[in-house]
């Protein structure tokens, strides 16, 4: 749709219409250069509005030069070229130029084809036309710059190619090297030596001429391609390979139209459609027109980028908003389903807490209270336990007599006996009360479930660090002989 | 491609501001709506999960009051949970002290306070302090006197301390005559009901 566009096939007496698109294509009609045929165009251009317009003219007005100029670029190029267009053409209106090539040797320069419309003044009326009713216009092209497409769809290897096309406006030569246009002539369908045979004659002269301005070499050996679907340059092609300085080859309507992927029947019955079909898709490298002609079609252009940047916006906008919403749209039902879901826990918890009795605490706390009640249960003073060593170690020490005893918890499963005890008969011998006190110390150490015993206080301090005082005179009380030991004991619990 | 004719494109230049307008509105107004849809599952999601947690919760805590609901009321009724018992002490201590056919006793009892966190494995535990002193014939005597106020106490309790002095430093005499003077320190536990803090 965005790539539609008219080819205008403009001859001094008519006027043909290609209604073109990717894939598909139309032929519109021929209008002549009269009164009618500019009506009837004009009618057609209101039926097709907004479609951009190229202007192939076949015409014999033409001229054509190969100029080597320096390479420059930007605005710069555009002067020299303007200059340079002007002093060629002098004061033609439809005049271009086309860089085809860079040299490849010297300063390199770059190679330049300028070509003009001689005589434009068949053009005006159509032209006026197209402005006054706003056609974008995007170019006029000489009718050899659409066979420079076709020669290449055609797919030809050789260097030095002079297509031949005959149409019903006459017969066109035009000269490629490697597939560039350098030299295009035609021959009108007027022209008094219009005969078949002539054909070959004027490929001759062609060849001459273009071997005389030093276009072709002269040693070249120049390949003719006769593209003719009425068959009318058949006996040409026997001519011409008469002499080894061509080597010719028809063109046929079945291999024209695999190349141009057109139907055969569509072609035959207008062959001028196969150089429009070629240039159609193709982007403009020759282009005549003056820069004011252009204006509608720049016009066009801005237009349409900015309706197809809109269309851009307003899709991206759409999508991303339409994914957004689609997304809110899902997030929103799985709220909805994961409410119903909490619904239902909530029920299931109602149901479950109904039937809780009355707590004094908080039900995760039975169980602890529960285990801590028995863990405060268990007795941590087995009095037994304890009594059981120190009753047999006193057993066999009978001497020892016992004044108090202090029981108490000292650690997780240990107990601290504190035992504090004198000597019966204590007649005021240290030595010998010590080595009762060490063996009753001994005895208790050894006892079952004792881990320590320490002396915490003894009847005679012998230790270095200590202060000693005592008396020899007078009676000894048994007092004198008091001790204190400190037992741990593991406890049966 | 030459300067823009922005005079013959102002239908064009409008349309497009529109589309850009529209689009971003229309963003603006979804993207909204996303959000708002996004916070709302993320709220719905939370609910879900608090009301799935106080489910299990309360699956879980129906399967502990199933298991220790009767032991727990066996406790309150011995007085470990709730207020502490006073009287039933005393009157525990006396029974066990007969029972034990001991020669009585004397007791006092300190103000209740909060047991030791250790000891409390974070329940509101408060801990009473009673001080007896009885004498005793012999020292086995004491731990009759354990087991026998073990088997009276209404509530739980542990013997802190004790200690055993002799009366009189003569020999121990073949007479029913008390020789031994026992001091004791209980600890009654009870633990505070009603999410009271301990020591309350």
């Amino acid at each position: 749709m965005f790539d539609r566009r008219l080819i205008l096939l403009a001859t001094p007496r008519q006027i043909g219409v290609l209604d073109w698109r990717p894939g598909n294509m139309h032929w519109l009609g021929e209008y002549s250069a009269s009164e009618a045929g500019l009506t009837a165009f004009r009618q057609l251009l209101l039926g097709h509005p907004n479609l951009p317009v190229l202007l192939v003219a076949d015409t014999v007005d033409e001229d054509y030069r190969s100029e080597i100029l320096p390479h420059v670029q930007g605005r710069a190029r555009d002067e020299l070229l303007e200059r340079k267009l002007k002093q060629v053409f002098r004061n033609a209106r439809f005049t271009g130029s086309w860089r085809q090539a860079r040299e490849k040797l010297g300063r390199r320069d770059d190679r330049y084809l300028l070509a003009t419309l001689t005589d434009g003044d068949w053009l005006v009326p159509w032209i006026t036309l197209l402005h006054r009713e706003q056609v974008p216009l995007y170019g006029i092209t000489p009718m050899a710059m659409a066979c420079q497409h076709l020669l290449a769809r055609l797919k030809v290897p050789e260097q030095h190619v002079l297509l031949a096309c005959r149409f019903s406006n006459g017969l066109r030569l035009s000269y490629y090297y490697d597939g560039l246009l350098r030299f295009s002539r035609l021959i009108g369908a007027d022209t008094p030596n219009q005969l078949a045979g002539n054909a070959a004659d004027e490929i001759a002269k062609t060849q001459l001429y273009l071997t005389g301005q030093r276009i072709l070499p002269r040693e070249a050996r120049l390949h003719v391609l006769l593209l003719d679907t009425n068959g009318q340059l058949d006996s040409a092609q026997s001519a011409l390979n008469a002499d080894p300085a061509f080597s010719t080859r028809l063109v046929d309507l079945h291999s024209l139209t695999r190349a141009l992927r057109i139907p055969e029947d569509f072609l035959a019955a207008t062959p001028e459609i196969a150089p429009l079909a070629a240039i159609a898709g193709e982007s403009l490298q020759l282009n005549l027109a003056p820069r004011e002609l252009l204006r509608r079609h720049s016009e066009f252009r801005w237009r349409q980028g900015l309706n197809m940047a809109a269309g851009v916006v307003a899709a991206a906008g759409l999508t991303i908003s339409a994914a957004y919403w689609l997304n809110a749209q899902g997030l929103h039902e799985q709220a909805v389903q994961l409410q119903a879901e909490t619904r239902r826990e909530e029920l299931r918890h109602a149901a479950v807490v109904k039937d809780f009795p009355a707590l004094t605490t908080r039900p995760d706390e039975l169980g602890p209270t529960l285990a801590l009640a028995t863990q405060l249960s268990r007795m941590p003073l087995d009095f037994n336990a304890l009594f059981e060593p120190l009753g047999q170690a006193l057993a066999v020490n009978p001497q020892i007599v016992v004044k108090s005893l202090t029981l108490q918890e000292s650690a997780e499963g240990m107990a601290e006996v504190t035992l504090d005890a004198r000597l019966a008969d204590f007649d005021g011998n240290y030595r010998a009360a010590m080595a009762r006190i060490d063996n009753l110390v001994a005895q208790l150490a050894a006892a079952p479930g004792v881990t320590t015993v320490e002396r915490v206080s003894s009847p005679v301090n012998t230790a270095p660090t200590a202060t000693l005082s005592g008396k020899t005179l007078g009676e000894i009380a048994p007092e004198e002989s008091h001790f204190t030991l400190s037992l741990q004991l593991r406890t049966s619990s | 491609m030459m300067q823009p004719p922005i005079a013959s494109l102002k239908g064009s230049m409008l349309l497009l501001l529109v589309a850009v307008l529209l689009s971003a509105a229309g963003i603006f107004w979804s993207g909204k709506q996303d959000s708002g849809a996004r916070a709302a599952l993320q709220q719905q999601q939370t609910a879900f999960n608090a009301a799935r947690a106080r489910q299990q919760q309360g699956q879980t805590e129906a399967r502990l009051i199933a298991q220790h609901l009767d032991a727990y009321h066996d406790l309150i009724a011995r007085g470990f949970v709730g207020e502490e018992n006073r009287l039933a002490w005393i009157e525990a201590v006396q029974l066990a002290n007969r029972d034990a056919r001991l020669y009585g006793l004397s007791y006092t009892l300190s103000p209740r306070a909060a047991a030791p966190a250790a000891l409390a494995s974070g329940l509101p535990l408060n801990q009473t302090r009673m001080v007896v002193k009885m004498p005793l014939l012999v020292e086995t005597d004491l731990p009759r006197f354990v087991a026998a106020l073990r088997a009276r106490a209404p509530g739980v309790f542990r013997v802190d301390r004790c200690r055993l002095s002799r009366i009189s430093d003569a020999p121990p005499q073949p007479i029913n005559q008390p020789e031994i003077d026992a001091e004791c320190e209980l600890l009654w536990f009870t633990v505070a009901a009603g999410g009271q803090e301990a020591g309350k």
